[in-house]
């Protein structure tokens, strides 16, 4: 357990101080600009996603009279939250300091700070606040760290800081309206700091390095993540997988409105995803630019007992009614 | 009237990748079809599960089309075009699997549009647009299935 903490926040060390600062600084702001609108704003613009702020242009959801405030959030605080939050800083953080290490204590993340940092300048630069002069400054101060360095680390006489990375490869984010973006390197690692660390990602999902350069079956199966298992699978390719992994072959037929390709239906391992599944196999129905057609395997539930209703499944119909299906381009 | 692909894309603006056929008239499909995780369905299909809102509002297909849905790498949209005047479509529908995107109702023949897949014609008729899912392999997943996106 650990020791009480001194009742002033003054004694305090200095990492806390920084904390309460910063904290105290973000509501100061926040009462400027009006209530932070994201945690209301689902219930009244629509969970179905259709109406969402979040999926509109901006010109768009001006038009639907959607308050100005919530739409630079949206493409700025929301936007920044899933390219820089979730999609970069997050996979770094449990690659360089994974849980079961001691905690380096509370950590500062310089550039990747700019999500909560952005936010507020932009609200004061397009014009839609003012901050306190004192308030302003301090905010000046966050803008530069975000501007120059990378992770930083304060304590009492010293700072820790950590140079920004040398390379990040990025791919658009799916379901992305506002330009956020997710690491994505299929031949080397989507984030490589100039001592040689390297952080390895495929489509948004956070890898070893043996996914990227030697995926065998052994390594898929002993995995534990099944987010992992899938992106390795997928470097192999499926056909290869299924080959590899000598899974049993439920049933095979012809594809309708694909002639002259199959659809086949795979009993999986349960230990590959923790439950009972089946996997359909299925081919595109168009070639890709080298005159292949491109396999992938689709996850099914593992009642169904033959590949169209199996693909049937995939589009909500009976395995009668996929049947006869016309053309698949 | 039959259409090439390359007619359609001159009509509509919209660009296929080079290495697919141009010179070929699109089929025109009046039954089940699918493009790519599209499913086109005709009504009849799934009058029983799915249904229109009170509510629900048409637009009209404009010649530079209605972007259905769009690839998980963010580029590459299925497009819904026509003649102006002849089709139009809604989102606004009831769909007991959760999969419909929308219904199309056209009176001449339409068309989707993809760079990757090509194109496609729908024949006059009522139709629901369905796209794709699988059973989600993750076992905390929020739902048991996931949309696919190619």
């Amino acid at each position: 357990m650990p020791p009480p903490l001194p009742a002033r926040n003054f004694c305090w060390p200095l990492v806390a101080r920084l904390a309460t600062l910063a904290s105290e600084l973000r509501e100061r702001m926040d009462d400027r600009i009006g209530q932070r609108s994201s945690s209301l704003i689902s219930w009244t613009w629509g969970v179905s996603g259709t109406g969402s702020v979040r999926t509109m242009a901006p010109e768009e959801a001006l038009a639907a009279g959607v308050p100005v405030k919530r739409v630079v959030e949206a493409l700025v605080y929301d936007a920044l939250t899933e390219t820089l939050r979730d999609s970069v800083c997050a996979p770094v953080r449990t690659e360089l300091l994974p849980p079961a290490v001691d905690s380096p204590g509370l950590a500062w993340y310089g550039q990747h700070d700019a999500t909560w940092v952005a936010h507020y300048d932009v609200m004061a630069r397009v014009g839609l606040t003012t901050y306190l002069s004192d308030d302003q400054d301090q905010l000046g101060l966050w803008v530069e760290l975000a501007r120059s360095t990378g992770w930083w680390w304060p304590g009492e006489g010293m700072c820790v800081m950590a140079e920004r990375p040398t390379e990040i490869h990025t791919e658009p984010q799916p379901g992305g309206f506002h330009g956020e973006l997710r690491l994505h390197r299929d031949d080397g690692p989507a984030v490589l700091y100039a001592d040689g660390v390297q952080v390895h990602v495929l489509h948004g999902t956070h890898v070893p390095e043996w996914v990227i350069n030697a995926p065998t079956v052994e390594r898929i199966h002993a995995e534990r993540n099944v987010e992992v298992r899938r992106s390795a699978i997928e470097r192999i390719g499926w056909g290869a997988y299924i080959e590899q992994a000598r899974l049993r072959l439920v049933g095979t037929t012809g594809d309708p409105g694909n002639p002259g390709s199959d659809l086949h239906l795979y009993d999986v391992p349960r230990e590959l995803w923790g439950r009972p599944a089946r996997l359909l196999l299925v081919v595109n129905g168009s070639v890709e630019p080298d005159g292949r057609r491109r396999r992938y395997g689709l996850s099914v539930p593992d009642h169904l007992e033959d590949p169209l209703s199996a693909a049937g499944w995939t589009y909500g119909l009976s395995g009668e009614q996929y049947a006869g299906l016309v053309r698949r381009t | 009237m039959t259409m090439t692909l390359a007619e359609l894309t001159d009509l509509t603006g919209l660009d296929v990748l080079d290495h697919l056929e141009r010179q070929v008239a699109i089929p025109v499909v009046d039954g089940l079809q699918a493009q790519g995780d599209l499913i086109v369905i005709p009504y009849a299909f799934v009058e029983h599960s799915v249904s229109t809102h009170h509510y629900t509002r048409w637009q009209d297909v404009p010649a530079a089309g209605i972007e259905l849905l769009r690839s998980a790498a963010g580029g590459n949209p299925h497009s819904l075009v026509a003649d102006p005047g002849t089709c139009r479509f809604t989102g606004g529908l009831r769909d007991a699997t959760g999969l419909a995107l929308g219904m199309i109702d056209t009176s001449a023949v339409a068309y989707l549009i993809h760079p990757e897949h090509g194109g496609t014609g729908i024949a006059p008729g009522r139709y629901v647009v369905r796209r794709q899912r699988e059973r989600s392999t993750e076992r905390r997943a929020w739902s048991a299935n996931r949309m696919i996106a190619d």
